[in-house]
């Protein structure tokens, strides 16, 4: 089996998915993994694909595109060369949540930061609502970090920019948000690996 | 990825609402540590408590980091030590008591829990030796707390046990002059007692539990008027109070989720057992934390006009319905505390004259716990102190509920004046007795207010 990433651009209309989609179809290609947004009136999608044989890449960007005439499709492939190997094993899932004061290169003046700490954002939404700035993340901390640590770290350096930053496991997102049983230890690893027994 | 409101509200009860995990109790079963020599007796009890507890303040603080969910108190609660020092004098127990005090700092522990007698049918010669050792205990202790059970539906109340505990509280709160009398703060006059319980200072570890359990008490008093103060305000159209009810609900889930998550996982790293959530929610003398502002956000702007029981009786069963769906592990008191010093709304309106002693025990007959950090005149008798648990258990016996009294006589002081007790536990002006002393023979009959019938409950 071999896998390609296909990202696709365009302004937002009714028919996009349908677009794409058919043409992969038409290619004997199966999406096994797929995530679509649109923001500020402007799609994007993300998606694997498995196809039974090596493609050519160019071959199936054309194909989308040329389906898609009448959207204006922005459409990249790619290969997919084994990167989605979880690249922080063992690490949990916590939440950042940044608000305050909105001001250029907020977003990446916290990345750099957590790039810094190794911590590895796998999803992000930003706002700015006026003067009002939002931001909530995903992201998976390494083992080695202790959450009292970066919450500290980042409080302060939240302070600096005139914003509040908050780091919470995810676990209490779910708690309070789902009906299902509270487990002790990650939804991630749920057997609490990183609980420490000591009787 | 979590939809952004979700992530906003969970995180609006923490950062503005003063969501916190009010205590992580652990209750510890000393029963294996009696002994008839009394330094036995107490080293036993030191080196329990160290074997399970020892770890326990490093475990909140790790579970807090991971979580970000502050844990404010942590407390153990002990045996009833009139089983476990059954046999000793006053002397004995008093040893206990130290023992205990000076462990609880040990650990890190502010309060610990369980210098305790249930006498609900009678007492045997060590709960009386107990009763009668509590005015030294409580004053020459910091982190002592004490209950006794005086009464259950099934057994009746005991009065005898309730004429002595009139003198008990006249007999501490003038060892404990200095401090308005505040050794009586340290005691709480159970009806129907849980065994469960984690909340100080009535808390005790109890019959049916294991050796070694975490049990959690949250809060959230803030949280809730926040969830009602927003539909009041946000709504087009006046809410209903089924409305605001199933508001109250939907936090009190929230809230208990919070509390179990914590509970389950400061109990696995320590390797003992998890017990209960209470769901009580408990005030502190903070603006903006108090159980009195939710009934004015309801509605009931001054509290202690009518309708203020009845919008109590909503909030305490909203609570228990929204805990109860979201944990199958729920227990203690599980209502709204009405702890008069220790929540500004309520000792504001006793100081506007607004809620009185009268209004206060009707609202205890809807709510979990009962008569709660209530100051009156220091020069009030014993029987009328007597007189007054009475009633309360009474609530509770007659009604299958839990009750208490946590009373406190400031010596010195009478009715108007300002009675300060520092902290979490607050300050009230001293609320009048209406027509003390007037129910003395009442008391000293003594013996047992028999068990009420079961059937034709009406």
């Amino acid at each position: 089996m071999h896998t390609y990433i296909v990202t696709v651009t365009a302004a937002d209309r009714v028919g996009i998915v349908h677009s794409v989609t058919g043409s992969i179809s038409e290619q004997g290609g199966n999406i096994i993994e797929l995530s679509q947004t649109v923001l500020r009136g402007y799609f994007t999608i993300i998606l694997a694909v498995a196809f039974p044989e090596a493609i050519d890449p160019r071959g199936l960007r054309d194909v989308i595109v040329a389906r898609g005439e009448r959207f204006d499709l922005k459409v990249a492939v790619l290969p997919d060369e084994g990167h989605h190997i979880d690249p922080v094993p063992g690490g949990d899932r916590f939440i950042l949540t940044v608000l305050g004061q909105d001001s250029p290169g907020n977003i990446y003046r916290i990345a750099g930061k957590l790039a810094d700490r190794g911590v590895n954002i796998v999803d992000l939404h930003a706002r700015s609502d006026g003067p009002n700035f939002r931001l909530i993340m995903e992201a998976f901390l390494p083992p080695h970090l202790k959450p009292a640590e970066l919450r500290a770290d980042l409080e302060q350096f939240g302070a600096e920019l005139g914003m509040e930053v908050y780091v919470q496991h995810e676990d209490i997102f779910l708690a309070t948000n789902e009906p299902r049983p509270v487990r002790v230890g990650s939804s991630r690893n749920p057997e609490g690996s990183d609980v420490v027994v000591p009787h | 990825m979590y939809r952004t409101e979700d992530v906003l509200t969970t995180l609006g009860m923490v950062r503005q609402h003063k969501l916190d995990v009010r205590t992580v109790t652990m209750g510890v079963d000393l029963q294996s540590c009696a002994s008839p020599d009394v330094a036995t007796l107490c080293d036993r009890i030191r080196t329990r408590l160290l074997h399970y507890a020892g770890r326990l303040r490093e475990v909140c603080q790790e579970v807090q980091g991971r979580y970000g969910i502050p844990i404010v108190n942590r407390r153990i609660a002990v045996s009833p030590i009139a089983g476990v020092a059954a046999g000793h004098d006053t002397e004995g127990l008093i040893a206990v008591a130290r023992t205990l005090d000076a462990t609880a700092a040990e650990v890190g522990v502010d309060l610990v829990g369980g210098f305790t007698a249930q006498v609900q049918k009678g007492w045997t010669e060590a709960e009386k030796r107990l009763i009668e050792a509590l005015p030294l205990v409580l004053s020459t202790t910091q982190r002592v707390c004490s209950s006794v059970n005086v009464g259950t539906t099934a057994a009746g109340i005991n009065m005898d046990a309730i004429a002595l505990l009139g003198h008990v509280l006249k007999d501490t709160a003038e060892r404990t002059r200095s401090h308005d009398g505040f050794g009586c703060a340290k005691l709480v006059i159970f009806g129907n007692a849980p065994t469960d319980n984690p909340f100080m200072a009535g808390a005790f570890h109890g019959a049916g539990e294991p050796d070694c359990v975490i049990n959690i008490g949250v809060s959230g008093p803030g949280v809730v008027k926040a969830a009602v103060e927003d539909l009041v305000a946000n709504a087009q159209t006046r809410p209903t109070l089924g409305e605001i009810a199933e508001e109250i609900k939907s936090t009190a889930f929230r809230v208990t989720r919070v509390g179990e998550l914590i509970g389950r996982e400061v109990a696995a790293r320590l390797g003992v057992a998890f017990g209960i959530v209470d769901l009580s929610l408990a005030p502190t003398p903070e603006v903006g934390d108090s159980v009195g502002e939710i009934l004015q956000v309801m509605g009931v702007k001054r509290l202690g006009a009518p309708g203020s029981t009845a919008a109590l009786a909503l909030l305490n069963d909203a609570v228990k319905k929204g805990g109860s769906f979201a944990s199958s592990s729920v227990g203690g008191l599980s209502g709204a505390f009405v702890a008069v010093s220790e929540d500004a709304a309520l000792a504001d309106a006793v100081a506007c004259g607004d809620l009185t002693l009268a209004k206060l025990e009707a609202m205890t007959a809807v709510c979990s716990v009962g008569l709660d950090m209530i100051a009156v005149p220091g020069d009030t008798d014993a029987e009328t102190l007597a007189a007054l648990i009475a009633d309360e258990v009474a609530i509770g016996v007659i009604n299958h509920k839990t009750t208490a009294v946590r009373i406190i006589p400031v010596p010195g002081k009478g009715a108007g004046d300002r009675a300060v007790f520092g902290g979490l536990f607050g300050e009230m002006d001293i609320l009048p007795i209406h027509a003390a002393g007037g129910s003395g023979d009442f008391v000293r009959h003594g013996g047992r207010i028999p068990a009420p019938l079961s059937s034709l409950r009406n």
